[in-house]
This record gives structure tokens, C-alpha cells and sequence, in this order.
């Protein structure tokens, strides 16, 4: 039997080959799209969930070694119709440009929410340093994610 | 893509006979550097065997002796949190929390960084610095080698075919301890590395000082000349200065992206500097 583990609460196995990443399970088996598969080598940071509540590289995550574990993705995040208040802050601050980096840093935010409520400007920032924006437009995502612990 | 198998053991002589069985599987520590090869096609094992569940790779455990021993599958995050580490040992917790970026350090593990053994990396410079040594378990039987003698070339170490990491252990150390990085941005790769543990008296005066250099070479980069002309000395700024010149002599860096091999040496002495000074 193939391992499993769940996503936004709905229980999936992984694909018989052992290579397949949770980023290609999110994507291409459940059609969730929020991660976005960017350099897929660990680098830009645009594929990052949340594995058993800490931000992880989807695309470093050998879906089979996922096993047991909870994966909490962007979707899950207004799946009763409203947006988590790190969105609405992101978007009060016009921290979203492109919004290609955008899913991954609203799971970055909450990862760091979820342990620091109300994180410095330079605790906000680190907990960026992965995640990589094109658009430059940093400055008013750390004002959102400060903002955020703020609610 | 065909299918690559994958086992999950659960015991460690099952990984070794495993590996021992196939020599292109590979075993799978946290894949913040496996999974980018399998990505980029650098790598195509015939198995992957996670270590997910080998209770004798985990733990970070203070001994009797002040010793700390980090199990192989301890990842980077919890190394950085863990109050195990004490005196000079602060260098190895200090490297821990600034590898990479939060969410390499929540998966990536310290016995997967030293098996892949990328001089470019953290670890190798904070584990030389530290004299610790690398915990090895094979089907033929288990060793311990030292880090400075573990880490050999690029992508090499004193790994054999079948052989894992199962540990490290890092002994106990005086003084303080600092894993002193310049890189160009957060989550980046180094562009020269000062890892020191030092014992420095209230007045100034050196009583023990490791230093090893990372990311300047092919393995990092210790100076017993240096360490000699510091030990038992007022670190005097002269004095510092003639030891980061020994060690700018000692390096081997090459010219890359973050910075050519001169410039490494050029700006190798101010960060030994700071870093003792840092020490005091």
C-alpha cells in the first residue's frame, strides 16, 4: 500500500515511484496550484507549505516520506469564504504585485504567526529570507505580516 | 519517469543491508540536497531509503563528560533551538540557525549536510572548529572519524560505499563559540566562513582558540601556527592580524559568484577579527 498523508485535511497517497514530490501530488494529482512549482530545486521558495505546521520546500518533500504527515496549503486558507487576515493584510498593504511568490508567503506568515504573534520587522523579514519576490516588493510584505500580528 | 522504490525501514541494519545490497540506492535524510539532484537529474538511484525512522539517528543528548552527541537525522532547526550546547559548543547551535532560510533549516539535517559534504556549506567549518567527530555505521561494523579528516574534497568525505552517518559528537568545549558568516544576502550560501570556539580571559589573554575557515577551499581550513601564535597571548590587534594573514595563506579558494579568491583572502583577516572580538 502506498503511503499517506493528508492535505487540507483530505487524505491522499503517494504515486509507486519514490521520486514523486509532494509538489507534484499538490499540483498535478490534486490540482491544487497555489504552489507553484518556480525553480523546483529548493531555491525560490514559491512551492512552501506547511508540514505538520512548519513551512517546508514542496518541492524537497519526497511525497512517500510524507507518510502520516498534515499538509496545509493556501487553499485551505479561506475554504469558508473569507480570507485568512494575513491575505486581507496583504492585500491592504498592496504587498501583492505579480502574486506568483504571494501563496507561499502567506504560509510563510503563518508559520512564523503561529510562534511568534507579533513578530518584529526583522523577524518578519527572516522568516521571508526563503521566499523569493521578482516584483521587489519586500518591503510592504513585511508591513502586512507586521500588521497581521498587530489583528 | 519509472518507478524509483522506495523502503522506510525501521531498524538500522535493515538501511545498511539495504545498502549494502544495491549500491545506487540511496539513503534519504531530510532531501534539501538529495531531492534537488533528483530534480535537476543529477542523480538516478535505483532505491531511496528513508532514515525517517531510525530512532538512533535522532536525539541531541549532553553526556556525562560534556560531550553533546547530535543524532544524523536531527535537522538544522532543532540543532539551532537546542540548549544541549554549552561553552564553545555555542559555535555549532549559532551555525545551525543560519543555514539557509526557516523552511531548509525545519527539514534539512546535519548528518544529510555532512554525507554530502559541500565545503561550500555550513557545517563543515563549524564541526572542524568544534574537534568534533563524525559518528559512521556500515554493514562491516561502525567507526567514528575526526571532522577535520571526514571532510576531504568537494562532494567527497571519508564515506564508503554503504556507509551512513549516524551522529556527531562534539566535545565539550571552554570559552565561547561563534560561527561567523558573510554571505551577500540571508539564506545564501557563505562567501567565507570563521567558525571559532576561544577560551579569552577578562583581560584579553587567549587561553585555547580553534578557527576553522569554510566556503575558502576544497575543506576547511585550520592553521596549527596560527592557533599556536594566539594560544597564551593578549589578542592584540597585531597579533589577530598576523594569525588572519596566516590563515588567508592557508586557504584555497576558488573564484565563483560570491566572490573571487583574492577577495576571499582580502577580507578573511577582518572577519577573524570580529569574530575573536566578538569572543571576549
Amino acid at each position: 500500500m502506498n503511503p499517506t498523508f493528508t492535505v487540507n485535511g483530505r487524505s491522499c497517497s503517494a504515486p509507486a515511484d519514490g521520486t514523486a514530490t509532494l509538489l507534484d501530488v499538490l499540483r498535478d494529482q490534486l490540482a491544487l496550484t497555489g504552489a507553484k512549482r518556480g525553480c523546483n530545486y529548493g531555491v525560490c521558495g514559491t512551492c512552501s507549505v506547511l508540514i505538520d505546521g512548519v513551512l517546508g520546500r514542496a518541492c524537497l518533500a519526497l511525497a512517500a516520506d510524507c507518510a502520516g504527515r498534515e499538509i496545509v496549503t493556501v487553499e485551505a486558507l479561506d475554504a469558508d469564504g473569507t480570507p485568512d487576515p494575513i491575505q486581507q493584510r496583504l492585500v491592504a498593504a498592496g504587498a501583492v504585485q505579480c502574486g506568483f511568490c504571494t501563496p507561499a508567503m502567506v504560509l510563510a506568515a503563518r508559520g512564523l504567526l503561529a510562534v511568534n504573534p507579533r513578530p518584529s520587522r526583522a523577524e518578519a523579514a527572516a522568516a521571508i529570507s526563503g521566499n523569493i519576490c521578482r516584483c521587489s516588493g519586500y518591503g510592504a510584505i513585511v508591513d502586512a505580516i507586521v500588521a497581521a500580528g498587530h489583528d | 519517469m519509472t518507478g524509483v522504490a522506495f523502503h522506510r525501514p525501521s531498524r538500522l541494519d535493515d538501511v545498511l543491508a539495504l545498502l549494502a545490497a544495491d549500491e545506487d540506492a540511496r539513503p534519504l535524510a531530510g532531501g534539501q540536497t538529495l531531492v534537488p539532484m533528483l530534480n535537476l537529474d543529477l542523480l538516478a538511484p535505483s532505491a531511496i531509503i528513508s532514515l525517517a525512522d531510525i530512532g538512533e539517528l535522532r536525539g541531541i543528548d549532553r553526556r556525562d563528560d560534556g560531550s553533546v552527541r547530535i543524532g544524523a537525522m536531527e535537522t538544522h532547526a532543532r540543532i539551532a533551538a537546542s540548549a544541549a550546547f554549552a561553552g564553545g559548543q555555542a559555535v555549532i547551535p549559532h551555525a545551525a540557525g543560519q543555514i539557509a532560510s526557516p523552511a531548509i533549516r525545519n527539514f534539512g539535517t546535519i548528518g544529510g549536510a555532512c554525507a554530502h559534504g559541500d565545503p561550500a556549506s555550513d557545517w563543515p567549518a563549524a564541526l572542524v572548529a568544534a574537534d568534533a567527530r563524525i559518528e559512521i555505521a556500515g554493514s562491516s561494523g561502525r567507526r567514528d572519524v575526526a571532522a577535520a579528516d571526514f571532510f576531504q574534497d568537494f562532494l567527497t568525505t571519508a564515506l564508503q560505499p554503504g556507509e551512513l552517518v549516524t551522529g556527531i559528537v562534539v566535545p565539550p568545549l571552554a570559552g565561547r563559540g561563534i560561527h561567523h558568516r558573510f554571505s551577500r544576502v540571508d539564506s545564501d550560501y557563505a562567501t567565507v566562513i570563521v567558525a571559532c570556539a576561544a577560551d579569552i580571559a577578562p583581560d584579553g589573554t587567549c587561553n585555547v582558540v580553534r578557527l576553522a575557515i569554510g566556503a575558502c577551499g576544497p575543506h576547511p581550513a585550520r592553521s596549527d601556527t596560527a592557533e599556536a601564535l594566539l594560544t597564551g597571548r593578549m589578542l592584540e590587534p597585531a597579533l589577530i592580524a598576523q594569525a588572519g594573514q596566516m590563515l588567508a595563506e592557508a586557504i584555497d579558494p576558488l573564484d565563483d559568484v560570491r566572490g573571487s579568491a583574492a577577495y576571499r583572502r582580502r577580507i578573511l583577516p577582518g572577519l577573524i577579527a570580529r569574530a575573536l572580538e566578538s569572543l571576549r
